[in-house]
């Protein structure tokens, strides 16, 4: 049994320690939020935070997370209570097919929190690991870089799970 | 030619079978008395197949095409909304189920592609929105017994006054009424939602993870399965060893199935790991003994040879190249690429008491409905058929044959099933962008005029393979073997009659020639083709646009001048070229940058592209990409412009990336170490400008991927001087 807490909840699961965590979060926990992309760390799709990094969950087996804090899509924010991530990606019309978002916002949630303030540069840097095929890239950048710049940028650090955080 | 031959000629236009598509067409036509795929609405209204009204005021749009990132959701509320007076954000959209009043306009079937969403239902939906409007006004006058014409309407509200009525209040009484039919559309003076921005009406689903995907879809007791692939397209099973995977823990069943073996589990992962323990064994086919230099050699031959079918003969070619000063000759190569939309393919089915209930995101509902019902033998009207969100589209989501499987398997285990691939077998079990190449000979006289065009591509048409593809499903109740032939028959014609069109467009069409030739040379290897974004005009614009500068800078005179100079019969391309060259001059690139231009008429759509490049060692880095675009009236510009950014990074990873090698008949890349898409820190900024136009709305989803590799390839000439004419480019040292 593996322990660890999903969006600030205690869980636990019995599903082998070599699952990767993104199929634990998706089929056993039934989270859906974060995405299957490529099955090899490759495209960033599944990106969730682990104690606080950006990890891509689709090559990290669930026994290397027990005991840590895991954060998915669900947890940063919901359609009433938005992170102000979302709420930039929602005004800017950044996705199109939507599907590799989830694990972009993650990334770039996970790189407001430890730098508020990225310039161009570090944006880039910070999310060449995330694939859009659709190429939403001038605007994911442009709503890091917008939400970064603004008031909300303290906010937007918040990586606690929502509803702890509205609480 | 004679009569007998035009005759010929005419009838398989007109019976379809050259293209491939319209053939499809035959089944669904007009309105349809079958009942409506929507759930009831006790309480409320639905006048048609696209609204429900409920009485506390809420709206429910029927989106009737798929939405695969394109906004095609947030452009039809538009339509609709505007007509109804409805906020396109304040409906609640759904998806249409399969029935005839879905059909795509342009298609007479359920289909979503070709950039037609917008331009064919550009006038269906507004008048369904108009005709519902009045139908609410005529109810709203009778209930508060006041004339029509002392009511407005405005934002899902009937104006009496200063009272404000919602719609729902007078949904009963509407639902009493016989239905308006043509009432006037408004004017674009009027339009409040038409043509201004808004974001996206599905943002904040995709932006918090609660837009729902096939591969979303949970069914309780569901079992997950993987299937394993020949990696030779079209080498059926042989044999294979159960057992190992079946000694896998939470493995319920391995089966063959009709495209290779299927593994079925408790998990994904499970059946994931069980499947790689399989060892099956392929029948031998002749595409095993082809590797991607077999078909360039095939290709180069087939050049040299006079088996083509002409697609095009204007004037006198030869005469045109008597009278000209200076000739350019060239060849140019684009190669096999992938869709690689980011969620690969899968589908959800539960088959019980002779019925069906599918999920999937696809292009084509009704090919999925089919599909089902032929596989699992029931009447397609026993099939539900739930469309989701598509991870990405691009063409790849009209080939089912992920429905298929789903199907099989679950017919053979007698639970829902969840089918997932993998990236890899995205990649090497897909179908894909067929490899063109093109020889383009052209000539210019002395006074600058180009007189002469005569373009030949060899490589295999998309017509046949769409048939093999789709028509199983459009045509659940002919045979296989019926089918088969016509899609035999229809490779046969398109390499020994009529070029497909898809082959060659846009191979010749832009440009004022007296002459022009267009050859199309038919090899075809086996490799299953489909429709990837912007299709025919994916391979031609890089061959077209490359050769415009090349002839005008061997006639020594400007690309961009050159270009309006050979549009004069062709005003909004002309126009739109006019503006690129307006802002060209404008632009003062910073040192080691250097500008190439390109422009192309795709989807009734008009697209010039300006790249700004630099060239560091062998790297090519497109900084920036400016834009122009005339495609009529835009129905909300901000979508138009995201199209035509993604087009852009779409066709730049063509022109930098893109590339499947062939090795002993199977696809060798595997996931995106070995097949790159773009990433942020190679994405040009992109400006787009948006001609105003009041014309009926054209294609967006596809027309900005064609410009931009010329416009790249032209840019690097001048950085570097080397003529890059093989796609992805590559600088020699």
């Amino acid at each position: 049994m593996i322990e660890f807490t999903l969006n600030g909840k205690t869980v636990s699961t019995n599903d082998s320690p070599d699952t990767p965590l993104l199929w634990v979060v998706r089929d056993t926990f039934k989270l859906k939020g974060s995405k299957f992309g490529c099955g090899a760390g490759l495209c960033g799709a599944c990106t969730m935070h682990v104690d606080g990094a950006a990890t891509k969950t689709c090559v990290l087996p669930v026994g290397a997370v027990a005991g840590k804090a895991v954060l998915t899509i669900e947890g940063l924010g919901t359609p009433d209570n938005l992170h102000p991530l979302q709420a930039a990606w929602h005004e800017l019309s950044v996705p199109q097919c939507g599907y590799c978002q989830s694990g972009q916002i993650m990334a770039a949630a996970a790189l407001l929190a430890t730098n508020p303030h990225p310039d161009a540069q570090a944006v880039e840097a910070a999310m060449a690991g995330n694939i859009c095929r659709c190429g939403c890239y001038t605007r994911i950048k442009r709503a890091i870089l917008e939400v970064a710049g603004s008031n909300l940028a303290y906010d937007a650090t918040r990586t606690q799970p929502a509803t702890e955080a509205s609480a | 030619m004679n009569a007998s031959n035009l005759s010929r000629r005419r009838f398989l236009r007109n019976s379809g079978i050259v293209g491939g598509g319209l053939v499809i067409g035959l089944n669904l036509t007009g309105c349809s008395r079958a009942p409506l795929p929507v759930p009831p609405l006790a309480d409320g209204l639905t006048p048609n197949a696209f609204l429900q009204i409920t009485a506390d005021n809420r709206f429910i749009f029927y989106c009737p095409r798929d939405e695969m990132g394109q906004g095609v959701t947030t452009g039809l509320a538009t339509l609709i909304g505007e007509e109804l007076d409805v906020h396109p954000a304040d409906f609640e959209v759904r998806f249409g189920g399969v029935h005839p009043d879905y059909a795509n306009p342009d298609f007479r079937m359920q289909m979503t592609g070709g950039s037609t969403s917008v331009k064919a239902h550009f006038l269906p939906l507004r008048q369904a929105g108009a005709d519902t409007r009045a139908l609410l006004l005529a109810a709203a006058a009778a209930d508060l017994g006041v004339p029509v014409a002392s009511l407005r309407t405005e934002a899902g509200h009937v104006l009496n006054g200063d009272d404000r009525h919602p719609y729902g209040r007078f949904v009963g009484t509407a639902a009493s009424l016989d239905m308006p039919a043509d009432t006037p559309l408004k004017s674009r003076d009027a339009f409040r939602y038409i043509g201004h921005n808004f974001p996206r009406v599905d943002g904040v689903l995709k932006a918090t993870g609660t837009a729902q995907f096939g591969i979303d879809v949970d069914l309780p007791d569901m079992l997950h399965a993987v299937v394993r692939r020949s990696p030779v397209p079209g080498a059926r099973l042989r044999s294979v060893d159960q057992a190992p995977a079946l000694a896998m823990p939470g493995v319920t069943h391995v089966l063959a199935i009709s495209t290779g073996v299927a593994v079925v589990a408790g998990s994904h992962w499970q059946a994931k790991q069980a499947a790689g323990k399989l060892a099956p064994v392929w029948e031998d086919v002749p595409l095993a003994g082809i590797d991607s230099a077999t078909i360039q050699e095939d290709y180069a031959r087939a050049m040299e040879g006079t088996d083509g079918v002409v697609a095009l003969d204007e004037g006198d070619v030869e005469l045109g190249f008597a009278a000209a000063d200076k000739v350019v000759d060239a060849r140019y190569w684009t190669p096999y690429l992938a869709h690689a939309p980011m969620e690969p393919m899968n589908a959800v089915i539960r088959i019980a008491d002779g019925r069906a209930e599918l999920w999937s995101g696809t292009q084509s509902v009704q090919a999925a409905q089919g599909l089902v019902a032929r596989t699992a033998d029931i009447d397609p009207a026993l099939v539900t058929v739930h469309n989701t969100y598509l991870g990405g589209g691009f063409g790849r989501r009209g080939t089912l044959s992920h429905v298929t499987e789903v199907t099989e398997i679950a017919l053979a285990v007698n639970k829902p099933v969840h089918l997932l691939w993998s990236r890899e077998d995205d990649l090497r079990n897909g179908v894909y962008r067929p490899a063109s190449l093109m020889h383009l000979r052209a000539g210019v006289d002395a006074g600058g005029n180009l007189v002469a065009w005569d373009a030949h591509r060899v490589g295999s048409n998309i017509g046949p393979d769409s048939l093999r593809a789709v028509a199983p499903g459009v045509l659940p109740g002919v045979g296989e073997r019926f089918i088969h032939g016509m899609a035999d028959l229809s490779d046969r014609i398109t390499s020994d009659w009529f070029a497909d069109p898809t082959s060659t467009e846009g191979l010749a069409d832009d440009y004022d020639a007296a002459h022009r030739r267009v050859t199309q040379t038919t090899v075809n290897h086996g490799i299953p083709v489909t429709f990837w974004r912007s299709v025919g005009h994916s391979h031609t614009a890089f061959a077209k646009e490359s050769m415009m500068d090349e002839l005008a800078l061997a006639a020594g005179q400007d690309p961009v001048a050159f270009r309006l100079k050979h549009t004069r019969t062709n005003k909004r391309l002309h126009n739109v070229i006019r503006i690129a060259s307006e802002k060209l001059r404008e632009m003062q690139p910073e040192s080691g940058r250097f500008l190439g231009f390109a422009a192309h008429h795709a989807f009734d759509t008009d697209v010039a592209e300006i790249a700004e490049v630099s060239v560091t060692g062998n790297r090519i880095r497109v900084h920036k990409v400016t834009c122009v675009v005339d495609c009529g009236l835009a129905i909300n510009p901000d979508v138009v412009r995201a199209q035509m950014e993604g087009g852009i990074v779409f066709g730049l990873t063509a022109a930098l990336h893109g590339n499947l090698e062939i090795e002993g008949g199977a696809i060798r890349e595997s996931n995106f170490h070995d097949y790159p898409l773009l990433r942020m820190d190679e994405a040009p900024d992109i400006e787009v400008i948006i001609v105003d136009s009041g014309e009926a709305p054209t294609g967006v989803g596809e027309p900005g991927v064609p410009p931009i590799a010329p416009a790249v390839a032209n840019a690097v000439f001048r950085a570097t001087g080397q003529r890059l004419r093989s796609l992805p480019l590559r600088l020699s040292a």
